[in-house]
């Protein structure tokens, strides 16, 4: 139960921090209580209902399993992140379109699973959709406006990548 | 109200206005607020038993920690925070108080047994593990049929048994009818328990005010006025000086309309510190201790003609109360819900039923979306099946010859629930007809087996109650539910509009539904509606959102304070304009002369006057201001409908069930929002696949729970949401405002029977009977082979 506190490095959503926490702290915990980035959410703590899922060194992970400080150096995505103060990213276009969330507390993880999800698979049939939404749960959509979601987003990008 | 029909914008889907934060993860959750400075965090010491004596709590070593500004037991809180019981007047209740933070004995794991105050929740988890509980463990019962077997251990010894409620009907010469019956069929019914598994636990912070006497508590709950009233009642304080708010609530189901241990204990904590107290609920103790639900025996006899016509109907339930009666409902809840609502769509007229709720030690049960109706239905739909079984009729058949027919409305059922409205025949054709029913029947093989697996179809017919009013909540002896719903619909002087509504949204969209209605009735623009709700010091008086009736009793109330302040805009506008008010309509943002829209004033004009920022009068009599506050209170019930379809392929190897298809019908009276409606359908039929085939809570024979974290308790994933063909039918009622039924549960009634019929009808040629839920793969294997076994022994 040592106090001892260590030194953190981490670039956020392009911003570099550097906090002292201890060894243990969670990432979930420092997004949340050291930045102040609460749009993480934790629903469980023991890794399974994916709400905190955020992407490190563009990878997603679940932030309630993972130390802060074995992460020094690395760079996060979080939800906030994902547009900024700009217009939606067409994830997120494509989730109020489809009316893929309800009380909005699993959407932070979805949106991440769903963009880390498309940029390999831009054209996924509905099967490979459901597959990769297993990384997450939700209580309240029965998932069915996320699948359309998803299947919106990938046409919203793939139109993008063409017109770009 | 009802012949309403000008409508603009409800019935339309306006996509959401609360997706703009919570897309971009700026919502605030509990635990995403501002952290208030001195903020104390929570942690609770757990029981690890069932049933056991506290002999000694040592907390000097957790108390020693640093960071750890106190330990409380029980005995520390005796003073100012004694236990507390709902407020039942229902005949056969008898009721017990629970401890906020067990005293002496603790009755299910998981209860409180002491509080650890700490500078930091990390401080606070590290003191759990240095309090010393020294315990006599105490034989435990689990069970329904434990707490009911004689000299059973006896959960709460004032009692004697553990009976906590037992309630009878029957209708007059019950036994006659009954014995008038060509056929007699009898079979019991059960259903695992279950709970919410919001994705966002519980949690609450309270917070006193820095300037006045006041205390805020901010908590993640459906009931925000029920929790203040009952807190500020058990604590001695003044009504007023209790202000409670929820923040954003990740997802509700029923779990989080209940008065919790926890949210009484930080208004009282900070009372005596003085300073902001705050807890978060992990998932272990989400599934530990918030109400479970379900685990209802339901043994029910028909007497039946030889055409399948029911002619009466005996009813036995028991449902599984755990160790205290849940606040505000108490176990009746679920025990009455399933009995007055088990005749559903059907024409029953002679019906008997008892019901009995059984305290064991085990965590409270109490609310959770369809509430009694999946049981009711479990068991009557079951019974459809079994009829047509028995008598060579089609289930489906069955259904059609006992069903209330469109001519019978309004329809009063057998316990005096009145159906004013609905569609039950033409659903059940409805979702036939989209699954394809007659060609499937004609397809299907008799011993059921296509490619290695055996399909079958199963139906449930369901009626949905929904927006109970005062008396529905009174005649099962809920004294504290207020029934109503109210709202404050205001032009403000820039004649933009602000809704104060009574509710407390937990993801049904009300921001962007009551706008609507408010825009809709008003004729401003949707965009010019704020709605404000959650919040005691903001709104009126109501019950909250809960058993489908956000739109039915908010919506209701919204569209009666919008008439009432257009009223008032038509009597200053027809004073400033010098023309009859009955000549001006309300519509893009202004008053006008129905007969030459030309001639009318903006919202904004008659604001003005209205709030004295012109040099204009106002008529005779009028008041400042242009509001108007509504208080609605609906009737009785109201009774919402549909018809779930659904084929299956069981694997007899493996025991899985995968759905092949699956139609829903649903009527759920006037639509507001077309989109949210689906929402709400889809998300309950999935929580009800997940009811049929997959969630159960776990205890042992001695009450130790098995699988308190989401591994072992497994709820549905995208994997396990099927397509969903959905059928819709608009049938509005005739009792309620402009029409309005509920929504939100009927997916899930529907799904449960429905489901469990499919498996039933595939596994028929084996001898299977499913009788209980859920169907877990492992329990279809069993079944197969039990069945194997028995017909080999008897050949
Ligand atoms: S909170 Fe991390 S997976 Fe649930
Ligand atoms: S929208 Fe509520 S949990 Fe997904």
């Amino acid at each position: 139960m040592s106090r001892a506190r260590v030194t953190v490095r981490l670039t956020v959503n392009g911003r570099a921090y550097v906090r002292e926490v201890e060894p243990r702290y969670l990432l979930a915990d420092f997004l949340r209580h050291e930045l102040g980035l609460t749009g993480t959410h934790i629903g469980c703590e023991h890794g399974v209902c994916g709400a905190c899922t955020v992407l490190i060194d563009g990878k997603t992970g679940r932030s309630c399993l993972q130390f802060a400080a074995a992460l020094d150096g690395a760079s996060i995505t979080t939800v906030e992140g994902i547009a900024g103060e700009g217009p939606l990213h067409p994830v997120q276009e494509a989730f109020h379109e489809a009316h893929a969330l309800q009380c909005g507390y699993c959407t932070p993880g979805f949106l991440m699973t769903t963009i880390e999800f498309l940029a390999a698979n831009p054209d996924p049939t509905r099967d490979q959709i459901r597959q990769a939404l297993t990384n997450n749960m939700c209580r309240c959509t029965g998932y069915l406006n996320i699948i359309e979601a998803v299947e919106d987003a990938a046409r919203r990008l793939r139109a993008q990548e063409g017109g770009a | 109200m009802r012949e309403i029909e000008d409508f603009t914008l409800i019935g339309k889907t306006i996509l959401r206005r609360e997706d703009s934060y919570l897309l971009r993860g700026k919502a605030q959750f509990l635990d995403d607020l501002p952290e208030p400075r001195g903020l104390i965090h929570l942690a609770f010491v757990l029981s690890p038993h069932a049933s056991a004596e506290i002999l000694a709590i040592d907390t000097a070593a957790a108390r020693a920690l640093p960071g750890v500004i106190d330990v409380l037991t029980g005995e520390d809180l005796a003073a100012d925070v004694p236990p507390y019981a709902p407020v039942i007047e229902l005949a056969g209740y008898r009721g017990v108080a629970r401890p906020v933070v067990a005293r002496g004995r603790v009755r299910h794991v998981g209860e409180y047994v002491a509080v650890i105050l700490a500078e930091s929740p990390y401080a606070a988890q590290d003191a759990l593990d240095l309090v010393g509980v020294e315990y006599e463990p105490l034989p435990a019962v689990a069970t329904i049929a434990d707490g009911l077997a004689p000299g059973a251990p006896v959960v709460h010894e004032a009692l004697g048994d553990n009976v906590i409620f037992r309630t009878r009907f029957a209708t007059e010469g019950f036994e006659a009818r009954f014995a008038a019956g060509e056929v007699v069929l009898e079979e019991e019914f059960s259903l695992g328990r279950v709970t919410g598994v919001m994705i966002e636990p519980r949690g609450c912070m309270a917070w006193p005010d820095p300037i006045a006497t006041g205390i805020t508590l901010w908590t993640s709950t459906q009931i925000p006025h029920i929790v203040r009233t009952a807190i500020a009642e058990h604590l001695g304080m003044a009504e007023a000086n209790l202000r409670v708010v929820t923040p954003a609530v990740g997802g509700g189901f029923g779990t989080k309309c209940h008065l919790y241990p926890d949210e009484i204990l930080v208004v009282a904590l900070a009372r005596r510190y003085g300073r902001a107290v705050k807890w978060v609920q992990d998932r272990r103790e989400d599934l530990l201790t918030n109400v479970h639900a379900r685990e209802h025996v339901l043994r029910l006899r028909v007497a039946v003609g030889r055409d399948g016509v029911i002619a009466a109907a005996d009813l036995d339930v028991r449902t599984n109360c755990g160790a205290y009666p849940n606040h505000p409902f108490s176990p009746t809840l679920e025990a009455t819900a399933a009995v007055r609502m088990m005749p559903g769509p059907y024409r029953i007229r002679a019906y008997r039923y008892e019901a009995a709720s059984v305290l064991t030690h085990t965590a409270p049960t109490g609310a959770y979306r369809g509430t009694g109706q999946p049981s009711a239905f479990l068991a009557i739909e079951g019974m459809m099946d079994r009829i047509g079984r028995r008598l060579g009729l089609d289930p489906a058949e069955v259904r059609r010859r006992n069903v209330v027919r469109p001519e019978d409305f309004p329809y009063v059922n057998v316990v005096g629930v009145r159906y004013d409205t609905g569609s039950y025949l033409p659903s059940l054709e409805r979702g036939l007809e989209m699954i394809g029913y007659d060609a499937f029947r004609r397809a299907q093989p008799a011993d059921r087996l296509v490619d290695g697996r055996y399909r079958g179809i199963g139906i449930c017919n369901y009626t949905e109650v929904s927006g109970t009013g005062a008396p529905g909540w009174r005649v099962r002896g809920f004294a504290r539910m207020p029934g109503f719903d109210s709202s404050r619909v205001v032009v403000e002087p820039d004649g933009r509009v602000a809704v104060y509504v009574s509710q407390a949204d937990a993801g049904q969209g009300h921001f962007t539904t009551f706008a609507q209605i408010a825009a809709d009735r008003l004729g401003v623009a949707w965009e010019d509606v704020t709605v404000i709700e959650g919040d005691t010091a903001k709104t009126p008086y109501g019950t909250g959102t809960f058993a489908s009736r956000g739109s039915v009793v908010g919506g209701g109330s919204v569209i009666r304070g919008s008439a009432k302040v257009g009223e008032k805009i038509r009597r200053i506008a027809g004073y400033m304009l010098g023309c009859e008010p009955s000549r001006l309509a309300l519509g893009g943002g202004r008053v006008f002369d129905r007969d030459d829209p030309g001639r009318g004033l903006t919202l904004r004009e008659v604001a003005e006057t209205a709030y004295s920022m012109n040099n204009l009068p106002l008529p005779q009599g009028e008041e400042h201001g242009l509001e108007a506050t509504d208080y609605y209170d609906p009737p009785m019930v109201t009774m919402a409908n549909g018809t779930h379809v659904v084929e299956v392929a069981v694997d007899p190897d493996d025991g899985r069930v995968e759905i092949l298809r699956y139609a829903v019908v649903h009527d759920c009276g006037r639509v507001i929002n077309p989109k949210i409606v689906a929402g709400q359908v889809h998300g309950a039929t999935v929580q009800g696949i997940g009811e049929a085939l997959m969630e159960e809570i776990v205890y042992d024979g001695g009450g130790q729970h098995l699988n308190a974290s989401l591994l072992d308790y497994l709820i549905p994933t995208a994997m396990d949401a099927p397509d969903l063909a959905l059928g819709h039918i608009e049938t509005p009622s005739i009792d309620t405002v402009a029409g309005i039924k509920g929504a939100a549960e009927g997916g899930l009634t529907g799904a449960v029977p429905a489901i469990a019929n499919a498996v039933g009808d595939a596994l028929a040629g084996l001898g299977v009977s499913i009788t209980r839920v859920p169907l877990r793969p492992s329990t279809i294997v069993g079944l197969i082979a039990a069945a194997r076994a028995a017909r080999a022994g008897a050949a």
